[in-house]
């Protein structure tokens, strides 16, 4: 899917809570991607059987759409969007190759 | 006990009855304790598709939890397709799957497929348990899951020696959640009371949430003019004089037309679906919205809304019923324009009086309306018979009216009217199909032999794939690709090959009579309709279109050349 169709990308960064259970991290790749975003970078830490995740998500659809899909998901505990930032498209084609 | 005689402790302190299942390799533990345990009816399907789907039919139709198993491998990817019909409808479903055993996931081994990760789009979520200490709370959690806020199916993936390890604990079933208070709705009212034309639109969240009655309440008491989506149909009820019928691609001219007018959209129970709003940007111009839901990923999804609510629809409506009762909309205008535009703009059909004439869909339709007993249940499958279905039969409630409204599977409703007649057996259930989606699952006629079940099938058979021919002959310069079924089986001797009686119609004067014949039938009968091949649905949408750009058949030469052009 081409979530970026103009010169600047916007780009989002995301923290999200969840259960660390089966298949716990496909479960939220998957509604990132079928709700329109890349993920360009992704920190996932466990404790105690719960997984933090920061994530940076780029696309051109609303941003409230993917928080509320991923405040959705019946593990997830907690879903935080911060100011979402602009960033040039070349920088994020580039970042996109890394996910 | 062992973790399959646990599934069906669980099963019995949840109160489910009935399931349907095909066994096979690594679910196997579970049908050998099925052997000892009378409480739970298994019903036995000729694919697991066929399961899934009855599984389905059985929750919309009873409103409680369906519940289909299969084992691992190729059980579990046939149910994938029930189970997405299932998810894309918001149908309360538990499907439990064998996997192979824990010491051989990830080996390849026999019937091994990655069933959690091919199903994590389709579910509203999914397990896969370690041990069967893990089951009791597993169990109890994805029933609830599955029923509560918005439905939907929950799957738990089980590897064989979780099935057969022994387990101490008993089954856990913790109380339902209490419903939490209603919403401050003074902001909604006063939006309303200041609106010169609002209208009504509601979907199949009304019966999801079990407010069927709060709904007819409410729309009996507020007067507003109303319209329904695919699945909203019944809402209103039959006898309801303020509603314009199904809005969207094959709605109404008058369900579309007060959209389009309104000032006011109270949409509820309802996600703005595409074939329902056409292109976003000509959908309700004119109108402010306020969307009331289960679901808070739908507000804002596809239209803003000026208000929002989220949460039990029951008490949003009994709080609305009450403020509205003590003042009641002064919109009368308005009423009497709807009612204009539902004289003329609703759904007609005249009845062929040629006795020797061909069947039309529309009239066929309106006869089976008319003559079909108050409780029946209809069972649709997907296309043409689907849609007229829709527009001419006068549902009185929404669980009468089964259809596959957002995966739109053909197939679904042979098996729907099985899950059906289980769930209510004495009502009247027909499956009315079409040629193309009856031989989709018609492997289910063994099932409805085996448990006797009365059901009636419909058969309308136009030797094509109707809905695709007919966008074909609008929208591809009438260039018929892959659609022709005139090679079609012998239906009659089909169904007699499976020992259900059947008869062929295929002029007018044979309809009643048809339809009598099968509806007095103390059993399964099937009713084979031989109806025109080039019949069309109108009114139509094209794909993609506004809903103000509706084409019927009096305007359709002019949008044949239009397209022609383009």
């Amino acid at each position: 899917m081409i979530t970026n169709s103009s010169n600047i990308s916007p780009s989002y960064t995301i923290t999200c809570r969840m259960n660390h259970e089966a298949a716990a991290l496909e479960r939220l790749c998957q509604v990132v991607r079928i709700r329109g975003f890349r993920i360009a970078k992704m920190a996932v830490e466990t404790t105690d059987g719960v997984l933090d995740i920061a994530l940076t998500v780029q696309g051109a659809r609303p941003v409230a759409m993917l928080q509320s899909q991923l405040e959705k998901l019946h593990t997830v505990a907690e879903v935080i969007l911060t100011t979402p930032a602009l960033v040039p498209a070349a920088r994020a084609s580039a970042a996109s190759r890394t996910a | 006990m062992n973790g399959a005689q646990h599934i069906l402790e669980a099963f019995h302190c949840h109160n489910i009855q009935t399931v349907f299942g095909y066994p096979g390799g690594c679910i196997m533990p579970l049908y050998d304790a099925l052997v000892d345990d009378a409480r739970v009816e298994h019903v036995l399907c000729r694919h697991e598709q066929g399961c899934a789907l009855a599984a389905d039919g059985y929750a919309r139709a009873s409103g409680r939890l369906g519940v289909c198993i299969a084992t691992s491998g190729p059980g579990a990817t046939n149910l994938i397709t029930g189970v997405a019909n299932a998810h894309r409808d918001s149908i309360p479903m538990l499907v439990i799957t064998g996997q192979v055993p824990s010491a051989l996931i990830g080996t390849d081994a026999f019937q091994e497929t990655d069933v959690l990760g091919m199903t994590l789009g389709i579910v509203k979520h999914s397990y896969l348990v370690e041990s069967a200490d893990e089951l009791p709370g597993i169990l109890d959690e994805a029933m609830k899951l599955a029923q509560s806020g918005r439905p939907g199916p929950v799957w738990i993936d089980i590897p064989k020696d979780v099935l057969l390890t022994e387990t101490t604990i008993a089954p856990i079933t913790t109380p339902a959640q209490p419903q939490t208070a209603c919403p401050d709705l003074t902001d909604v009212i006063a939006l309303l009371r200041a609106a010169c034309k609002p209208l009504l639109y509601s979907g199949g969240g009304i019966s999801l949430a079990h407010s069927e009655d709060s709904f007819r309440e409410f729309s009996e008491c507020s007067e507003l003019p109303a319209v329904v989506t695919l699945k909203g149909i019944g809402n209103p009820g039959k006898y309801s004089t303020h509603n314009l019928g199904m809005l969207g691609m094959h709605g109404s001219r008058a369900a579309n037309r007060a959209v389009d007018e309104c000032d006011l959209l109270l949409v509820i129970g309802a996600r703005l679906d595409d074939r329902a709003t056409g292109k976003l940007e000509g959908f309700a111009p004119n109108a402010r919205l306020i969307h009331i839901d289960a679901d808070a990923a739908e507000i804002n999804k596809l239209r803003n809304a000026e208000l929002a609510i989220c949460g039990d629809l029951n008490a949003i409506l009994g709080e609305l019923t009450q403020a509205l009762r003590e003042t009641p909309l002064a919109v009368n205008d308005w009423r009497k324009q709807c009612q204009t535009w539902r004289t003329t703009g609703g759904f007609q059909a005249a009845d062929n009086e040629e006795p020797l004439a061909p069947i039309t869909g529309p009239a066929f339709i309106r006869q089976l309306s008319r003559v079909a007993p108050d409780d029946t249940i209809i069972a649709c499958d997907v296309g043409q018979h689907q849609m007229w279905v829709a527009q001419h039969y006068q549902f009185d409630h929404p669980r009468h009216h089964l259809t596959s409204g957002g995966l739109g599977t053909m197939g679904f409703g042979l098996p729907a009217a099985i899950g059906a007649q289980f769930a209510d057996r004495q009502s009247t259930v027909l499956n009315v199909t079409g040629d193309g989606s009856f031989m989709m699952n018609a492997q289910e006629l063994a099932t409805i032999r085996r448990y006797n079940l009365p059901v009636k099938l419909i058969i309308m058979d136009n030797q094509c794939l109707g809905m695709v021919r007919q966008q074909q002959e609008l929208f591809y310069n009438n260039r018929e690709s892959q659609i022709n079924l005139d090679d079609n089986p012998d239906f009659v001797a089909m169904a007699r090959a499976f020992d259900i009686p059947a008869l062929k119609i295929e002029r007018t004067d044979q309809v009643r009579r048809g339809i009598e014949t099968i509806l007095a039938y103390n059993g399964p009968m099937l009713l084979h309709v031989a109806i025109a091949r080039e019949e069309n649905v109108w009114p139509i949408v094209k794909p993609g279109g506004s809903n103000k750009e509706m084409i019927d058949e009096t305007r359709r030469s002019a949008a044949d050349k239009k397209e022609r052009v383009a």
